[in-house]
């Protein structure tokens, strides 16, 4: 085991460092002086080398590599051109927000993914089973920002239900200031006991988070049906029916466990994926979310927020997975021998 | 079963490491602000005291810069209502007006300006504003060279006679008056107290910061200065907020269920619904911001003057500003309306004959060999791919095919200043309400091309820009002339660009605000102490 997670640590330096060098060479071949991003559309010439000159724009390539390496180990991730605060402060604002709503929504597509899974898995190929695979089929397949724009119109225009856009009612603020620790107001709000702030983001999640678990709720419903339809088949289920344990028993005892392995793969690949790509529903609800930063950031042509955004999210990939293998290992004990 | 456990131990545990490095440590957020009661609703009593927040949507990010030296972007939205400047400037007037100067007079020659200031003015800081402080401000903004410090280029030298008398000596003639209303780099501020973290202000104006949080969604709040110059009525609004919304549609739901107060920009569907909604008032006023489009003049095949007379004809103007239903104005000229320099008269029209017979003296047109032209516009920008989709089209019965490239701004500029296209389209608009810069950046020739895009190489024209800033300050009605005849080169005789319109601005606020002016010299700017709310 532990040298199955050395390896993996191993290979996950590898793929980090592959991605830095990557976005860097992305970066310096993107047409356009990062320069005029800093020091504005009519910078004058010696506005624009002051600029050059600052960020060490000048410099020869692998000098500029390796002075940004060097920042980044030290923990320096450079100035953003366009908000010109540190790319780390940036992000530490960015990013809880966005763990915030990808969680809540992950939270929310597992919760009905997996039943709905094993519903159709226990009704195979009939009503109930249709019904799931049309349902996730129209999850996975209706466009993010039309569902979005379609429930905002909905249940926050029309009928009230819900607040329009924002994380919490920002008047709060002066009311019941919130301490923070983990930088994610919901659970900032849990921690320190500040109920306004907590009904109040929670209120706002609902819409967003409806939205980002559209798609994981489709594709885990479908690959738990799938997986269990599988597990059904071997020979612990078999045993299970022969000793005269019923169907839904069979499938939620027996065959369920070792059938979330995929699906907990399948998880963290979603996490990681809908923390930038949930931009559009960030743009519609006002999340100041990560996605939202990487988009801002890629149209003004800003490198070190890109490349910051970039490595981030690659880290995220890593942990994420390393944190799903030692996961599967719980599950499903014979992760751990093979 | 106790699994379920340790999944749930693992998964808080491992969402509490990912956050590990973002943690701040129990700082309070919106650290600035004070607790106060939630207003009550309104007893008669208390009608008449505005407590309510005047929420304001941006569709960008509000603050970058906090220095009021350097300062060159989005956050003139909120530092023309905490700093104040010399001057400001009236577009119906098309002159500058007191405010921290409460009257001023040049010598004959326009080189030298004296500004009589306003007494008793304090900056947020608690130090008085005279002549030594406007003094140092102004040559600290000189001297950090950021943003647009160059508009002070003509400064020499600046002399406190006294505390309330400020003279300048300049190096050569120009309107001084006009520079010091400009929404950048012409703040006074107190020197001593600049903070480029937002925490505090230095300037004179009726707001400071209450709190900032970048990346929020409410990123800045401003309240009331208490000791402003002007003082304070009930009705006018004692707090500011800024909800940074950059999709419109959202913009236009919160406004329509009263969170917001002012919506910077919506979209030509969505104004016209704005326009008869209750509870929504709407303003639509043109902007100093028009489109040029730039013919190579020094290389390929628009080096003949006939093939860029030909472009000119061949754009649809009458289409493209009903194509953009409102949110656009054909534009006469260089210079938009409420600019000295203005001329009526100068609408283009489209002629696609004339353009064909232009083409033909050329040696190109249907019966010649095919032309080819490449076209940067900017990347993103739905108005300017509609003109270069209705000029392609028109281009196409010329026989002319049009290769169009969207590109974001630095790569455009970098390709152009390498003048690697044909045509170029671009946005232009002044730093101080002045129309020099159109012709000083844009078509005064450089050695290296820089912002003259149209790479125009002319002496008498070169001369005659020269001859504006003098002008300005001394002569208005020949200053007037001088920027018609310059106009009529550059557009008639040289066809160094077209310009297809000048953008309009169109606004909704929510109806019980009162006393909005858009004023086009400020884009953007709402003035809130200009505002009341109606009872």
């Amino acid at each position: 085991m532990l040298r199955h997670l050395a390896r993996r640590l191993g290979q996950a330096l590898l793929v980090v460092a592959g991605v830095v060098v990557l976005t860097f060479a992305v970066m310096r071949v993107v047409p356009g002086d990062p320069a005029v991003a800093f020091a504005g559309p009519k910078a004058t010439p010696e506005q624009l080398a002051a600029a050059r000159e600052r960020f060490g724009l000048d410099d020869p390539l692998p000098a500029q590599l390796l002075a940004y390496v060097r920042d980044l180990v030290t923990g320096d991730w450079g100035i953003s051109l366009r908000t010109r605060q540190p790319v780390r402060d940036d992000l530490a604002l960015a990013f809880p927000a966005s763990l915030e709503l990808v969680g809540a929504a992950l939270l929310l597509a597992i919760a009905v993914g997996i039943p709905l899974g094993v519903l159709a898995a226990r009704y195979k190929t009939k009503f109930p089973d249709f019904g799931v695979r049309l349902g996730s089929m129209l999850a996975v397949s209706v466009p993010v920002f039309w569902l979005a724009l379609a429930l905002q119109t909905l249940f926050a225009g029309a009928l009230g239900w819900f607040p329009v856009a924002g994380e919490y009612d920002a008047r709060l603020d002066t009311t019941s200031p919130l301490t923070l620790w983990t930088n994610i107001t919901a659970v900032d709000a849990l921690i320190t006991g500040n109920w306004p702030i907590l009904t109040s983001t929670l209120h706002h999640l609902v819409l967003p988070a409806l939205v980002v678990a559209a798609y994981p709720a489709g594709v885990i419903a479908q690959m738990t049906r799938a997986a269990l339809i599988e597990e059904a088949g071997q020979d612990h289920a078999r045993m299970g029916r022969a000793l005269g344990f019923g169907e839904t028993s069979v499938l939620t005892r027996f065959a369920l466990r070792p059938a979330l392995n995929p699906v907990l793969s399948l998880i963290a690949l979603v996490f990681a994926y809908a923390l930038v790509n949930g931009f559009l529903v960030e743009a519609v609800f006002n999340w100041p979310g990560l996605g939202r930063y990487a988009a801002e950031s890629i149209r003004s042509l800003d490198t070190p927020a890109i490349a910051g955004v970039t490595l981030l999210v690659a880290l995220v990939y890593v942990l994420v997975n390393l944190v799903v293998d030692l996961l599967q290992g719980l599950v499903d004990p014979r992760v751990r021998v093979r | 079963m106790r699994w379920h456990k340790r999944l749930l131990v693992a998964g808080v545990a491992g969402v509490l490491a990912l956050t590990a490095s973002a943690c701040a440590g129990g700082q309070v957020r919106g650290a600035g602000g004070t607790p106060q009661p939630q207003a009550s609703g309104g007893t008669p009593a208390a009608a008449q005291a505005n407590d309510r927040t005047f929420v304001y949507v941006p569709n960008l990010d509000v603050v970058t810069d906090w220095d009021p030296a350097t300062s060159y972007s989005n956050e003139i939205v909120a530092l023309s209502n905490i700093y104040e400047g010399l001057t400001r400037y009236n577009s119906e007037t098309r002159e500058a007006e007191p405010r921290l100067a409460t009257e001023w007079t040049s010598s004959e020659d326009g080189k030298t300006w004296t500004f009589k200031l306003r007494q008793g003015v304090k900056f947020h800081s608690g130090a008085t504003m005279d002549a030594e402080a406007a003094k140092k401000a102004i040559e600290r903004t000189i001297e950090k060279k950021g943003g647009a410090a160059y508009i002070w280029d003509p400064v020499d030298k600046i002399e406190a006679v006294d505390a309330a008398t400020l003279e300048f000596t300049l190096k050569y003639a120009a309107p001084l008056d006009l520079i010091a209303s400009s929404g950048y780099a012409a703040w006074i501020y107190d020197v001593d107290a600049v903070d480029a973290d937002g925490e505090s202000t230095a300037g004179t104006g009726p707001y400071t910061i209450d709190s900032w949080q970048k990346g929020k969604e409410t990123e800045l709040t401003l309240k009331a200065f208490e000791g402003y110059w002007g003082g304070w009525k009930p009705e006018q609004y004692k707090k500011v907020a800024f909800r940074v919304t950059p999709e419109i549609t959202t913009a236009w739901q919160l406004l329509q269920r009263g969170e917001v107060d002012y919506v910077q920009r919506l979209n030509p569907q969505l104004f016209q619904q704005a326009q008869s909604t209750d509870g929504v008032q709407t303003t639509e006023s043109p902007s100093f911001q028009n489109l040029l489009v730039l013919f190579n003049t020094a290389d390929g095949p628009t080096r003949d003057p006939k093939v860029r007379q030909a472009l000119q004809l061949a754009i649809d103007y009458d289409g493209l500003v009903a194509a953009l239903e409102g949110s656009a104005q054909k534009a006469s000229g260089l210079v938009p309306e409420g600019l000295l320099g203005h001329t009526p008269g100068m609408e283009p029209k489209q002629d696609l004959a004339r353009a064909q017979e232009l083409l033909a003296e050329a040696g190109y047109g249907p019966d010649n060999p095919e032309l080819t032209l490449s076209l940067t516009y900017a990347q993103g920008d739905d108005d300017q791919k509609l003109l270069v989709t209705l000029l392609s089209s028109a281009l196409k019965q010329l026989n002319i095919t049009l290769q169009a490239r969207p590109m974001t701004w630095a790569a455009q500029w970098d390709l152009g200043k390498k003048q690697g296209q044909d045509i170029l389209v671009m946005y232009w608009y002044p730093d101080y309400p002045d129309a020099y810069s159109w012709f000083l950046n844009v078509f005064r020739s450089t050695d290296e091309p820089q912002l003259n895009l149209s790479y125009l190489k002319n002496a008498d024209i070169d001369a005659a820009i020269d001859k504006l800033p003098e002008l300005t300050a001394t002569d208005k009605s020949a200053a007037s002339d001088g920027y018609r005849d310059l106009q009529k080169k550059i557009i008639e005789e040289q066809a160094a660009v077209a310009v297809p319109y000048v953008q309009k601005y169109q606004r909704a606020l929510s109806a019980n605000v009162r006393g909005y002016v858009d004023n086009p010299a400020y884009p953007n700017v709402v003035f809130f102490y200009d505002l009341t709310l109606a009872s």
